[in-house]
Order: structure tokens, then C-alpha cells, then sequence
């Protein structure tokens, strides 16, 4: 079986290590990065099967992020985790073409962990 | 001499600068240092707490490696009060607050094995109210149940932040059973304080323990019954209603308005009904009258001898709103026939 893969993009280095590893045990190849402009040129060749990432970063908007992310990343699926969960801005981004979810601080792993399971299982 | 004093003060200027660029240099070097500890800690917390959740039993640490982790990051027991722990501590309890669920109920565990083991238990023993108070929020937010004896002396500190801290502590590890220490209460408790206590209760200990709840009737602080009663209206306790009615007619303003908006918020049977009709009268506070007439007349069958009674008896606008009662549910006479009896009444006056 080939391995899934997974984009993981979170300034907060404690959630991402925690999605990292959680992505991991769910048999999921996984990048972590901490910002955008880590990405290389090699990770933009690759079609991820997910994408998670934040949408608060310097320097660019949440929407901007979000569409910037879609245009230049090959993925299947993208979900947002981020700490920025008022509810306009979560409104904002399901609005958004392609996106299966957002989560905000306080965390819920389990649901996320559900959430894979029901994504990994659909692109299968 | 004119020049001789323009070159002192040119040297005495270059001195001054060179001051301030060594130390901006000096502050620069640290930050940068100190900012690649902090990292460092981050990082290596980030891994514990990762693998810890959700690593694969080979990556698991052992609390011996843990520790020698720490250690090397300069964390250990035997300095308790230095930057690193704090900051570590400071990871820790956001970690905590931003996670939800089954993992969140992981890592209490987990934090309850790994350093910084008394940090902030040795807080509650300093001088300072800022560091005890934070000591305690600590303990607390990190479940560490087991420094609980040290906290429960504090519940009374003259301090008010200590005291708030250390009771919100109280009821997240004894719940139900840290009513128990109601009775004794010594401070004012600040409606802030309850509404605090009485959400952090509901949100740990959904199942009402009616029995310690009982055993704090006895409290009588004000701030105690007013505690109490908010909690009989937050779990929705219909049983107790006769310990808020009991202060309906209390002395105590706010004790009263508490008792109140606790009534307001029940659908009450009919004979406790009758009890609170008759102890309306007796209510000092004609807003509070109002208040709970409002309540009666939209949460009772008519009793059409109580508003009549009030209709002769109340202050204006409780004639007012007993009359309106009385109009809208078809007693036009009853209402007719007061103000006639007062237009009679003021004739008379004239006439003499």
C-alpha cells in the first residue's frame, strides 16, 4: 500500500508536533513545517492527500493564505487548525471552495482523528 | 579654551555612545541566546508531550530520559524559581487550555510525573500574594491534586486574589465536597467569585451532590446563601426552592435580588406559590416587588384577591401593574371601581 501523505503547517511548534505524530500513527508520510516560506521546490511537485495548517501568519491575511495554499499546493483535502476561532472567520473560511474542516483552540484530537479516518477512507 | 571644551565634550559624547552600543551589543548577544533556550525548551516539550499522546512505543521516553532532558535545558528540582521553569510551566499550561478530550485527560497524567515537581507549591510559601495566587492557578490548572492540603489554609487569606484562587482550587478538586467549607467563610465573596465558582463547578461536577449541599445551609454569611443560591438555579434544583424562599424577604439587598432571579427562573407548584404571595408584602424594595409580580403574573392562575389586595394596599406602580394584571384578564369592574373610590375620595377634599 502506498503511503498517504500529509502537509502540516502550524506556527505553534507544540500542535504541530502533536498532529505530526498523530498523522503519523495513522500510517500517514508526513512535512512539518512552521511557516510557508519552508517550503521547498520538491514539495510542490508532491499531490498531498491532506493538508493541515494554520491561517495565522505575518505578513498575509487568513483568506490570502488560504487561497495562496490552494493554488500552489497539489492536495486532496485541507483542513484548517488554528487558534483564531471566531466565528465569523470560521464562516468565512467553510465558505471557501475545498475545505473539510476547521478546527479552533481548545482542540478536540479525537474528532480529528475521525475526521482522517473518514477522509483517508473516502480517497481510497 | 573654547576649543579645548568643545573636544572634552565631543570625548565625553563618543563616551556616552560607545556605553550605549556596548549595550545594545551585550543585550543583543543575550536575547539571542535566550531566545535559543526558550526554543530549545519548546521544542524538546513539544516532542515529550507529542510522543507522550501519541508516539509509537519505540519513541516513548522513559521519566528518567525526560528528566535528563530537562536537566540539560536547565530545569531541575533544585532550582524551582529560575526563567526556564516558568517558562515551562507556561508551555505547559497552554498546552493544557488548548487541547480538549481524551488527550486532555492524557496529559494531566503525564503532568503529574514530569519536573517542574514543586515549583509552584514552593510558591505558596513566598511573601508575595502575586506568587501565591499563581501558585495556585498553577496546581490547579495543571490537576495537581495531590498539593491540595497546602491550598486549603489559603481559602481564607486576607488577600483577595489568593482567596479566589484558592477556593476556584478547592472546587476543582474536592467539588460538590468543597461546600463544606462554606459555613466558615470569613471574606466577601464577589459576584464575579460565584459566578466563577458556580461555572467551574458545573462544568466538573455535572451530577448535583444534594447532601453537601444540604450541610451548607447552615452558612450564614450572606455571600455563602447568595453562592448557594445560584448554585440551586444553575443545576436547576426545583427540591430546594424552600432555601431560596426563605429569602425572598431577606434585609439584604443583593442576598434578596439573588433569591429572586433564582425564583424567576423555576416554574413553581402551586403551594410554594402561595407561600411566595405571602411573603410579597413583606419585600422592602418596591423594583424587586415589581420584579417578582412580573414573574407571578405570568407564571400563576389568576388570584384574583391577591392583586385586588394589591390594588389598595402597593406603592403607585405596583396599582399600576396589579391594575393592568386585573384589566387584561376581564376584572374591568375591580379596576373601575378603585379609581372611582379615589376620585370620590379627592371631591371630598375639595369640597372641604
Amino acid at each position: 500500500m502506498v503511503q498517504k501523505k500529509a502537509l502540516l503547517i502550524q506556527e505553534d511548534i507544540i500542535i504541530l508536533k502533536i498532529l505530526e505524530k498523530l498523522l503519523q500513527s495513522k500510517a500517514f508520510s508526513c512535512r512539518a513545517l512552521s511557516s510557508l516560506s519552508q517550503l521547498n521546490i520538491e514539495d510542490q511537485t508532491v499531490d498531498f492527500d491532506i493538508i493541515i495548517t494554520d491561517i495565522l501568519f505575518d505578513g498575509i491575511g487568513p483568506m490570502d493564505f488560504i487561497t495562496q495554499v490552494q493554488e500552489i499546493i497539489l492536495h486532496k483535502s485541507l483542513l484548517v487548525v488554528t487558534s483564531m476561532g471566531q466565528k465569523k472567520v470560521k464562516k468565512e473560511i467553510l465558505s471557501l471552495n475545498g475545505i473539510s474542516g476547521f478546527f479552533s483552540v481548545p482542540l478536540d484530537l479525537d474528532t480529528i482523528e475521525s475526521n482522517l479516518a473518514t477522509i483517508s477512507w473516502v480517497k481510497n | 579654551m573654547g576649543e579645548e571644551l568643545i573636544f572634552l565634550l565631543i570625548q565625553l559624547a563618543l563616551c556616552v555612545l560607545l556605553i550605549l552600543w556596548g549595550s545594545i551589543a551585550i543585550s543583543l548577544i543575550y536575547r539571542k541566546r535566550r531566545s535559543k533556550v526558550l526554543r530549545n525548551i519548546e521544542v524538546q516539550f513539544a516532542d515529550v508531550v507529542s510522543n507522550f499522546l501519541y508516539g509509537n512505543e519505540d519513541d516513548q521516553l522513559s521519566l528518567i530520559d525526560i528528566q535528563r532532558k530537562f536537566k540539560a535545558l536547565g530545569i531541575s528540582p533544585n532550582h524551582p524559581k529560575s526563567k526556564n521553569v516558568q517558562y515551562l510551566i507556561k508551555l505547559m499550561l497552554r498546552t493544557q487550555g488548548s487541547l480538549l478530550g481524551r488527550s486532555s485527560e492524557r496529559l494531566k497524567v503525564l503532568y503529574q510525573q514530569i519536573p517542574p515537581y514543586r515549583a509552584s507549591v514552593i510558591k505558596l510559601k513566598g511573601k508575595d500574594w502575586y506568587n501565591k495566587a499563581r501558585g495556585i492557578r498553577e496546581i490547579y490548572e495543571m490537576n495537581q491534586g495531590q498539593y491540595l492540603k497546602e491550598i486549603i489554609p489559603l481559602r481564607n487569606h486576607k488577600n483577595i486574589y489568593v482567596r479566589r484562587e484558592a477556593q476556584i482550587a478547592l472546587v476543582v478538586f474536592l467539588g460538590w465536597g468543597s461546600l463544606r467549607f462554606l459555613p466558615y467563610l470569613r471574606w466577601n465573596v464577589t459576584l464575579w467569585q460565584q459566578i466563577k465558582i458556580v461555572e467551574k463547578l458545573h462544568d466538573l461536577y455535572e451530577i448535583p451532590n444534594i447532601a453537601f449541599l444540604r450541610k451548607a445551609y447552615r452558612a450564614e454569611s450572606v455571600y455563602a446563601k447568595q453562592l448557594l443560591i445560584r448554585i440551586i438555579r444553575k443545576y436547576e434544583l426545583i427540591g430546594e426552592i424552600d432555601y431560596v424562599l426563605d429569602f425572598i424577604d431577606d434585609k439584604n439587598y443583593e442576598l434578596r435580588e439573588a433569591a429572586i432571579y433564582c425564583v424567576c427562573a423555576f416554574n413553581l407548584p402551586e403551594e410554594k406559590m402561595d407561600r411566595l404571595k405571602s411573603v410579597f408584602h413583606n419585600i422592602p424594595n418596591n423594583s424587586h416587588k415589581r420584579q417578582l409580580l412580573g414573574y407571578i403574573s405570568t407564571h400563576n392562575t389568576l388570584d384574583v384577591a391577591f392583586y385586588q389586595n394589591l390594588l389598595y394596599t402597593g406603592n403607585d406602580y405596583i396599582k399600576l401593574n396589579a391594575a393592568e394584571v386585573l384589566w387584561g384578564s376581564g376584572y374591568k369592574e375591580l379596576v373601575q371601581d378603585f379609581y372611582y373610590q379615589q376620585y370620590t375620595k379627592n371631591e371630598e377634599i375639595y369640597v372641604d
